[in-house]
């Protein structure tokens, strides 16, 4: 890229992290988030509407398709800001989706979809911790983020060596709900074949790299989330006294902090460098390697973070008024979603061989 | 098996140790609550009454307390055979600030009448009291309490709040640690006061903690006039008297039982999401459950310290630190290893006990609770390793 092009490519990165200040304002409470709480469906249906006004259903699809069609940077710098916010509406599986339906030509409900008309959940998932896609005919498909506000799901299926799309109407398949931590919800869906739609005949690979993208986003949500909380840690550190000093005088205190300020560092670093491999065209083994490597450091630093930050506040750390808490729950949620840490560095390793010196 | 016969309470701390246990165990069985084994949240008074006042009857509230003041009398040692039992039964705490905290306090430093008084209220159950140190500005460095006592005539006037008082709701009365001299060095201007709940200015407030459950509260004392007979022990000496019951809470939170919970929790989970085979996961949990072997055999030390009739040092810290952070390793590993399954809030289907994001999150406060872990390890290294400042 020439520094022209760097400096187009920083801005447009910076005007989508802005942007978000509508939904998630820099500084501000979370009344809204708070609210929302294990009310079904666990998020705001009219701000997800404004968020595809917004362009950020479609981030990523092709301008001829109806996106926005910005790259993967973008996406994971606007997933940062709504982490910092812990905003609940289901933007990574419904972006998730919108990329399938781009991936078959546009079909089925991707225009409703990318105006935030409906929400659309891709039922893949057949066991915990994977992402393998199976695509049984007969398998429940576990864990769909924020299923009880669903109205439609796509539905993976193998048919001979490929996999191919289905559309489900959600009302002819209510999905068992679960609430999660974070005041959201999981759904498992009996698949129900007699009301399915047949959208496109081979999704495999579209599919695999919308999960790919999925999981580098949401490791980018957690790095805003524990940024944040890590801030909130550090405010405290400043201003809480005992003993007669700021408790940030304690050498003991100054290093914890030292520590999680490099786990911050080291997830920034990660996710920024496989963002831009994947705005490369990093693809195959170079492509797994690195989101793997952003997501197994995400979730890990996000639960390491987020406990410290607890226990840096006390008492106080532990109480539902406190934000703290709010931010150690979605880590909870989202640390193994798309794959846990383990999972991660596994393929990990899979995908990149050892460097000989 | 043969039945096993319950012998009296008073003759329960003759018995041998190892017949003591079997007699715990064969009590539980007869009398513990099967709803109640392993709770997933710290109950509330209406949920354990029955369990508290069963306890009463038998006469067996208060196993630490000396015969002659309505307990079992058992050597410390056998407490602790007492609670490894209750912990491997799943056995709920209680309400017990009572039964621990402030009935040892005032068989050793209470008047008579205040024994007459107070004592035989707690081991009917009449009596339930609640923890009043902790203020908003006095949590680590207690010391720092503002809450204040001043005497008018007969009463003292109490002004002031308290912070993160555990069920504070359920109880009816609540000893404090108040100031009653500003102008001594800060130690030196505390004492010890016994509240009745009831009195008018006390409002009680619930805070909702991380588990989304009601347990601790903030209390505050608006001119609440307390009878001078009230006092436990001498005027602004109530930091020693308080401070003395530390070391023995110590040990009872160093207790390897809570860790050993977790790891069963962890090989069930771990098999349930079949990692239970991968060597990467056999040593990790090896580590763990070394970790906690190790850590039963110091705890035995101390135990055997115990039994010697020795009292214990400011080392014993280490019990809390390694006992807590194991407990939140353990949890830590559960979590990571359970995939989405740890997001949720309820239990696992299929297996009430495996409530994985519900123990992450208990495991939290045990490093904050009970003298903070970075607390314990300012004692370890002054007062145990002498490092200078
Ligand atoms: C679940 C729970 C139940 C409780 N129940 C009761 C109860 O029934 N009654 C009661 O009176 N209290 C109770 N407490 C209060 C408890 O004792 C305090 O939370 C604890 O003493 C810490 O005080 P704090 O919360 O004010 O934190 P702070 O003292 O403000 O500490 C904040 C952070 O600074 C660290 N820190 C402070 N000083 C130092 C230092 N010198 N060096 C290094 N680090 C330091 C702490 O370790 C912590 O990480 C309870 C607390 C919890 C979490």
């Amino acid at each position: 890229m020439s520094a022209a092009e760097t400096d187009d490519r920083a801005e447009s990165i910076r005007m989508i992290r802005d942007s978000a200040a509508a939904v998630a304002p820099r500084g501000g409470d979370l009344k809204r988030v708070r609210d929302l709480r294990w009310q079904d469906p666990g998020f705001d249906a009219g701000l997800f509407r404004q968020m595809g006004e917004m362009g950020w259903i479609g981030l990523r699809v092709p301008e001829a398709l109806g996106g926005a069609g910005l790259g993967v940077a973008e996406m994971c710098g606007l997933a940062e800001e709504l982490g910092a916010g812990l905003v609940p509406e289901p933007l990574i599986p419904c972006a998730l989706s919108a990329q399938l339906l781009a991936a078959c030509g546009g079909k089925g409900r991707l225009p409703a979809l990318l105006a935030g008309d409906a929400v659309v959940l891709t039922a893949w998932q057949e066991r915990a911790d994977t992402l393998e896609v199976p695509g049984s005919p007969d398998a429940p498909r576990r864990f769909l983020p924020m299923a009880a506000g669903a109205d439609v799901f796509l539905l993976p299926l193998r048919e001979g060596g490929r996999l191919a799309l289905y559309e489900l109407p959600a009302e002819r398949c209510a999905p068992a709900v679960e609430r999660t931590q974070d005041g959201g919800n999981l759904g498992t869906l009996q698949p129900n074949l007699q009301d399915a739609t047949k959208l496109a005949d081979d999704v495999g690979t579209a599919l695999a790299d919308a999960l790919d993208e999925a999981a580098l986003v949401t490791a980018a949500y957690l790095l805003g989330g524990m940024e944040r909380a890590f801030a909130m840690t550090l405010d405290y550190l400043k201003t809480r006294q005992q003993f007669g000093k700021i408790i940030g005088t304690f050498q003991a205190l100054q290093h914890r902090a030292a520590d999680v300020r490099m786990q911050v560092a080291l997830t920034r670093a990660s996710i920024d460098s496989a963002a831009a491999a994947l705005d490369a065209g990093a693809a195959g083994d170079a492509r797994r390697a690195a989101v793997s490597r952003a997501k197994a450091r995400a979730a890990e630093a996000s639960l390491r973070v987020t406990r410290e930050c607890i226990q840096l506040h006390g008492g106080i750390g532990y109480t539902d008024d406190y934000d703290a808490g709010l931010y150690l729950r979605k880590a909870m949620v989202l640390a193994n979603q798309y794959g846990s840490a383990s999972l991660h560095r596994r393929r990990f390793m899979a995908a990149s061989p050892e460097v000989e010196e | 098996m043969d039945a096993i016969r319950i012998p009296p309470p008073a003759e329960l701390d003759a018995l041998e140790d190892e017949h003591f246990r079997q007699v715990v165990r064969a009590f539980l069985h007869a009398n513990y609550p099967e709803d109640l084994r392993n709770p997933p949240k710290r109950l509330h008074w209406a949920e354990n009454k029955g369990w508290y006042l069963r306890l009463a009857e038998a006469g067996w509230l208060c196993p630490g307390w000396p015969k002659e003041n309505g307990g079992l009398g058992l050597s410390p040692a056998k407490q602790i055979i007492l609670t490894e039992e209750y912990e491997r039964h799943g056995v709920a705490r209680t309400n017990d600030h009572g039964i621990v905290m402030l009935g040892p306090l005032v068989i050793k430093y209470g008047t008579e009448e205040q024994k007459q008084r107070f004592l035989p209220k707690i081991l009917t159950g009449e009596h339930i009291w609640c923890q009043g140190y902790s203020e908003p500005g006095a949590g680590s460095d207690l010391a720092a309490l503002r809450t204040e006592a001043v005497l008018d005539g007969d009463h003292y006037v109490v002004n002031g709040q308290k912070i993160w008082t555990t069920l504070a709701m359920d109880a009816n009365w609540i000893f404090l640690l108040v100031r009653t001299d500003k102008a001594a060095k800060k130690q030196e201007g505390i004492s010890f006061l016994l509240v009745d709940m009831q009195t008018p200015g006390i409002t009680v407030r619930p805070i909702i903690n991380l588990e989304m459950h009601d347990e601790f509260c903030e209390v505050f004392f608006d001119n609440v006039r307390v009878p001078k007979e009230n006092l436990v022990g001498q005027l602004n000496k109530g930091w020693d008297m308080a401070k003395a019951l530390l070391g023995f809470e110590r040990i009872f939170l160093g207790s390897p039982r809570q860790s050993a919970y977790a790891l069963s929790r962890l090989k069930i989970l771990a098999e349930r999401m079949g990692v239970w085979e991968e060597p990467a996961f056999q040593d990790r949990y090896a580590r763990l459950r070394l970790d906690l072997e190790d850590l039963k055999a110091l705890y035995g030390t101390y135990v055997d310290r115990l039994k010697r009739g020795e009292s214990l040092g400011p080392d014993v810290s280490m019990l809390k630190i390694l006992q807590t952070e194991l407990f939140q390793a353990i949890t830590d590993a559960m979590l990571e290893i359970a995939g989405e399954n740890a997001g949720l809030m309820e239990p696992m289907e299929g297996n009430r006990d495996l409530n994985i994001g519900g123990l992450y999150i208990q495991a939290r406060p045990a490093t904050i609770y009970g003298g903070s872990n970075e607390i314990q390890r300012n004692i370890l290294s002054k007062n145990v390793l002498g490092m200078p400042g």
